[in-house]
């Protein structure tokens, strides 16, 4: 399938701040069964230094700076994408295995499982959260049967609420309060992976969503979308699960970056000096341009 | 005379029966639980004699008392403003620090020492290969979890190199000497040498309170070490400053909540580095600068006790508030930073567990100090092992986290476990081993400590620290922060360790030389330049100046207060309201002038005048109270440890008798005096101390414009209606002029004559254009931004007020025209904080200033 996705965001300041800069991270990481065609980074007004780096997760960032005054900085984001559909993951070995194949890996690069073991600042260890995970993730359990009925426990035991929960509540939170959204459920579900010892991650991108039969899809509908990484053990890598749809990832979820958590991912962070409050609007526009397997 | 002289007032003492008088010998009679393990007792003869000297010494210093001597310290701790604060604390505390130091022989040392600069070049390595081709991984030496769960590996500072070549400039090693003498590193810490400020003023503590004692024994000085620290950070940057002068060098602190500011705040003066704040800096071009007086100023070298987390919201957390946007890209461009970002990756229990075979690999030797034995459970047959030996382990996080089935981050002993907790950890650790490491315990020697007046075995641990010079070769400090154990018996490490601090001693059984400084390879550049002032201190010790004028001046005026309702008699004293028409009596505008200045409440103006004056000083509660104000211009102090000349902090810092507590009657009184003293002693020590600096000017500069402030504000208040010769007579009281009054005119108070003295006569050194002239020699003097030749907008404010005052005649001066000179003393505090000071910070810290 190949997608055309627009992703646009305005910041905007009460009143002009100095000194801003940003990190950027929209431009999608190369992922299996994902090809990047082309991108764009449009930037309003024009940054004084702009430089793309990658890293340190699993992530493309574009550094920008502004010498002078701003007062409101819009960034376009589009980019055209392939994506084919991963296969129907095997079984995969038990979670004992896994656990000590994931120690046992000479790897330190951030697609390697080390990074992604040990709670991390969003995503810190939780008894609770372990606790409840457990029931899930019994030690025979194979790996891939065990994070469905993981993902699975989560999607009936959770409520679906936008207004549960905000970007910085904390997972313990919405874990307690059973609600949240896809950002707060990626979170649970790998504090539950990692508190057995394994290796998961936080995966940023879009989903298509499709309008109901006989309706046009809305522009701008859309809005980014979070779901999670889990290290299957060396031969199966990473597979890639979405709890907030109850499914195992498609070719309709577009990667942009992974990370051990939101913030690794976070797709606009900076700083400026002044005292008036940022606002950000933001518009995603997720467009299937051909469908199939090509 | 009679024959009594010499002898004990107690009693004679009869050293046949006894044995030598413990008060001359104060080790004859010490015991330890293993003589060979302890430091004296097991000591070589030649250094036993240098104990056995140092413990006579000190305790001639006060007749054998070891606890009078223990108070004579810790005065001398808390002169030297010797602070922490332990988390929660509101208040900085004292740090306890033992009389008798810990004596180390030379010969055992510089064993020693060679094995912490084996150990150092050893981390240094490592350090390299995990932040560069990370060969040590691909090959099995170090598994790659050890790395990914410190929460010091910073996975962004991959592939960069630090461009002057080191990654490490200091260390600090815990240290702990077992029972046969074998030394053993307990724990690495490389992210900050946290203790290095603290054993520096140990040094300087015990050694003012035993004058010449520890020269004579032969202690090894710390002189030099921090020549070389200060060389070696400075070393490698790129110097921005002209005709080779000195580098730009900061201390960066997270700020003066950090529980261990006082510390930072002493090294900056220590070494000559200006103590800086996230928000004093900021990187343009590539290039780190600090916000000054004199508009931005390069800094070519940075030691940063920011953890690397906070350090950089740009390339790490983008929540820090606290760190600088891009400092790490001014970093890879040339900008010194002690330590490297990320270095604290081999900090952690676990990393110990494999540096002894790191050694092998990279050293290709045998570490000459060994770690502690540690057992990380990420390895199958370590877990193993842990878990079968958990009686003779201690166990706790590989990484300092908290982890399940473990109470705290610290070690604990297994021993110490239940049936019941055991499985709760072996359940813990067999979903996930890698968060936990089982230890040796260590057993510890014991060394001479002074515990309820006497001296007593206590075990010990000894942190020490490593520099690189200016070739970048490690040096060794002769010395370290010592502490030790609060329980007596056989001490190890699964015990833990009191709060007590002792200084760590050095010792050549031969006097030698005090290593000089060579004078080819320091800088002789002559300078005369005063150095760096950023914003934020200007801002400080302006309002140091201020805070401290107002609560002089408080306490004057509650002087004037109280002398006069002791002349006109209770009946007129009363401060009631006056009827409709009827003119208030003195007290009562002088009591108004306290309202106004926030030293008493609105009404308590019915109250009467020891009412007032009670609260006006001692009333916390009252923003503009004596003791309200002097804690303001403490807090502010804490600010400017750095800056302050150590008489001054004193004086600053001593508790004002009375002030605390409920004071009565003629207590009143002498509290305003002592209130007077302490604030003209400061304000003279600043005077007479200070360089005639920037610094200076903005001390002073806070002071004076406080001053006029309350000059016109007394007018305001004492002269208004019908203002009698006995108002007049107050208000000469207050700006103390009535000696000169008295001297000019032979006649009872006229009110042209006092507006004359008061505000417009230079000549006065109370009144107000005294004050006007000094400020306009001080903004005159301060750097000027503006190259049109222009004067800044602080300056034309002050020339402005300072031409309406000259050109008004006594006469004809009213409210009217007070007022608006008020104004324009406002406009001008204003004028001097924009162009000066900082932006005010972000809306999360609210500026509660109570002076406008």
């Amino acid at each position: 399938m190949k997608f055309r996705v627009r992703h646009r965001s305005t910041l905007a300041y009460g009143t002009p701040v100095a000194k801003a800069q940003f990190n950027l991270l929209l431009t999608p990481r190369p992922f299996a069964h994902q090809t990047l065609l082309e991108h764009t980074l449009a930037l309003d007004p024009e940054p004084q230094t702009r430089r793309a780096l990658e890293g340190p997760y699993l992530v493309n960032t574009t550094r920008i700076q502004f010498t002078g005054e701003l007062e409101k900085l819009a960034i376009a984001s589009e980019f055209t994408i392939r994506n084919v559909a991963p296969p129907p993951p095997a079984s995969g070995p038990p979670i004992a295995v896994v656990r000590s194949e994931a120690l046992a890996q000479r790897d330190l690069s951030e697609s390697s499982p080390a990074p992604f073991l040990f709670g991390s600042r969003i995503a810190a260890l939780e008894k609770e959260i372990g606790a409840w995970g457990a029931r899930s993730l019994t030690e025979e359990s194979c790996i891939v049967a065990a994070t469905g009925a993981l993902g699975g426990a989560l999607y009936r035991e959770f409520a679906y609420d936008t207004r549960a929960t905000t970007t910085r509540t904390p997972p313990a939170e919405a874990f307690a309060a059973r609600a949240g959204v896809c950002q707060d459920f990626a979170h649970i579900m790998i504090i539950a992976l990692r508190s057995a010892g394994i290796p998961s991650a936080y995966v940023s991108g879009y989903l298509l969503t499709r309008p109901p039969p006989g309706r046009a899809k809305l522009v701008g509908a859309d809005a980014m979308h979070a779901w999670v990484a889990v290290w299957c053990g060396a031969a199966l890598g990473w597979v890639h699960y979405d709890p907030t749809n109850d499914r195992f990832a498609g070719a309709d979820h577009i990667a942009i970056g992974m990370g051990r958590d939101y913030a690794d991912v976070a797709p606009i962070t900076g700083t400026f000096i002044g005292a008036s409050p940022q606002t950000l609007s933001s518009g995603v526009d997720v467009e299937l341009v051909e469908d199939g397997a090509d | 005379m009679t024959g009594s002289a010499g002898s004990d007032p107690a009693g004679v003492y009869e050293p046949d029966l006894l044995g030598p008088d413990p008060r001359e010998q104060p080790l004859a009679h010490y015991t330890a639980p293993d003589h060979r393990g302890d430091l004296f007792l097991g000591a070589p003869d030649e250094t036993a004699r240098q104990w056995r000297a140092l413990a006579a010494g000190l305790a001639r210093q006060h007749g054998g008392d070891f606890a009078g001597l223990q108070a004579q310290l810790d005065r001398h701790v808390a002169d030297l403003g010797l602070g922490f604060r332990i988390a929660g604390d509101k208040e900085e505390r004292p740090w306890p620090l033992g009389p008798m130091p810990i004596l180390v022989g030379a010969r055992e040392w510089d064993a020693v020492a060679a094995g912490l600069v084996q150990r150092a070049n050893l981390l240094e390595a490592v350090i390299a290969d995990l932040y560069g081709p990370q060969k040590l991984v691909a090959e099995g030496a170090i598994p790659p979890a050890i790395v990914s769960g410190s929460h010091n590996f910073a996975r962004r500072m991959v592939g960069i190199t630090p461009p002057g070549g080191y990654f490490l400039h200091v260390c600090a090693v815990d240290l702990a000497r077992g029972p046969n003498g074998e030394w053993r590193v307990l724990a690495d810490r490389v992210s900050a040498a946290i203790g290095i400020g603290y054993c520096h003023e140990n040094r300087l503590a015990l050694a003012r309170t035993t004058g010449g004692l520890l020269a004579e024994i032969g202690a090894r000085a710390h002189s030099g070490f921090f020549d070389m620290l200060r060389r070696g950070m400075a070393g490698h940057c790129v110097n921005s400053n002209p005709g080779g002068g000195d580098p730009s060098m900061a201390l960066l602190t997270p700020g003066r909540f950090n529980q261990f500011y006082a510390e930072q705040a002493h090294l900056a003066r220590q070494l000559g580095f200006a103590l800086v704040e996230g928000r004093d800096l900021t990187v343009s071009d590539g290039a780190l600068y600090a916000r000054t007086i004199e508009g931005l100023k390069r800094i070519d070298g940075v030691w940063r006790w920011i953890t690397t987390r906070d350090l950089d919201p740009m390339h790490f957390d983008s929540r820090s508030r606290i760190g600088v946007p891009d400092i790490v890209g001014a970093a890879t461009q040339g900008l010194a930073m002690s330590n490297w970002p990320g270095v604290g990756v081999v900090e952690s229990r676990a990393m110990a567990a494999f540096l002894p075979r790191l050694a092998h690999r990279v050293l290709d030797t045998d570490l000459a100090l060994p770690n502690t034995a540690t057992w990380w459970c990420g390895g199958e047959a370590e877990r193993v092992h842990v878990l079968a030996d958990l009686d003779r382990l201690m166990v706790g996080s590989a990484f300092g986290q908290r982890a399940a089935g473990l109470t705290g981050t610290a070690m604990m002993s297994g021993e110490s476990l239940s049936e019941d907790e055991r499985d709760t950890l072996a359940a813990a650790m067999e979903r996930r081993p890698m968060d936990y490491v089982g230890q040796e315990i260590v057993h510890l020697s014991t060394t001479p400590t002074v515990s309820q007046g006497r001296l007593e075995a206590r075990g010990f641990t000894l942190r020490a620290f490593l520099a690189r010079d200016g070739a970048g070769e490690w040096v060794v400090l002769d010395g370290g922060f010592g502490r030790t154990t609060h329980t007596p018996g056989m001490p190890t490490t699964s015990i833990g360790l009191g709060e007590s601090a002792s200084d760590v001693c050095i010792v050549d059984t031969e006097r030698r030389p005090a290593p000089s400084v060579p004078l080819k390879t320091a800088s002789q550049t002559v300078r005369r330049d005063p150095g760096l002032l950023p914003s934020q201190a200007a801002d400080n010790l302006y309002w140091l100046g201020r805070y401290g004028e107002r609560a002089q001046q408080t306490a004057r005026i509650v002087r004037v207060l109280l002398d006069w309702s002791a002349r006109l008699g209770e009946a007129e004293a009363r401060t009631a309201p006056p009827a409709d028409g009827e003119v208030p009596s003195t007290t009562d505008r002088v009591a108004r002038l306290l309202v106004r200045l926030g030293a008493a409440a609105n009404d308590d103006t019915h109250a009467a005048c020891r009412a007032i004056a009670r609260s006006a000083l001692a009333e916390k509660e009252l923003p503009g109270s004596a003791a309200a104000l002097v804690k303001r211009e403490q807090r502010i102090a804490l600010l400017l440890r750095d800056r302050l000349q150590r008489d001054a902090w004193r004086t600053l810092h001593r508790a004002v008798p009375g002030l605390a507590g409920e004071p009565e009657g003629k207590g009143l009184a002498a509290i305003c005096d002592r209130l007077a003293e302490r604030g003209a002693a400061v304000a003279g020590l600043m005077d007479h101390r200070m360089a005639r600096a920037p610094a200076w000017r903005f001390y002073d500069l806070g002071l004076r414009i406080e001053r006029a402030s309350i000059v016109l504000q007394a007018a305001q208040c004492l002269i208004p209606g019908r203002a009698s010769a006995n108002d007049l007579a107050a208000l000469l009281d207050i700006v103390d002029a009535q000696g000169v009054y008295r001297a000019r005119y032979l006649a009872m108070p006229y009110i042209a004559r006092v507006y004359d003295l008061v505000l417009l006569d230079p000549a006065i050194p109370g009144g107000l254009m005294h004050q006007l002239e000094r400020i306009e020699r001080h903004l005159s003097a301060l750097p000027t931004v503006r190259s049109d030749g222009m004067p800044d907008p602080p300056l034309a404010a002050l020339r402005q007020l300072k031409a309406q005052t000259q050109s008004s005649a006594a006469h004809e001066l009213g409210t009217l025209t007070i007022g608006e000179w008020r104004e324009g003393l406002g406009d001008l505090g204003r004028e001097v904080g924009a162009r000066f000071f900082l932006e005010p910070a972000a809306p999360e810290q609210p500026t509660t200033r109570l002076l406008a």
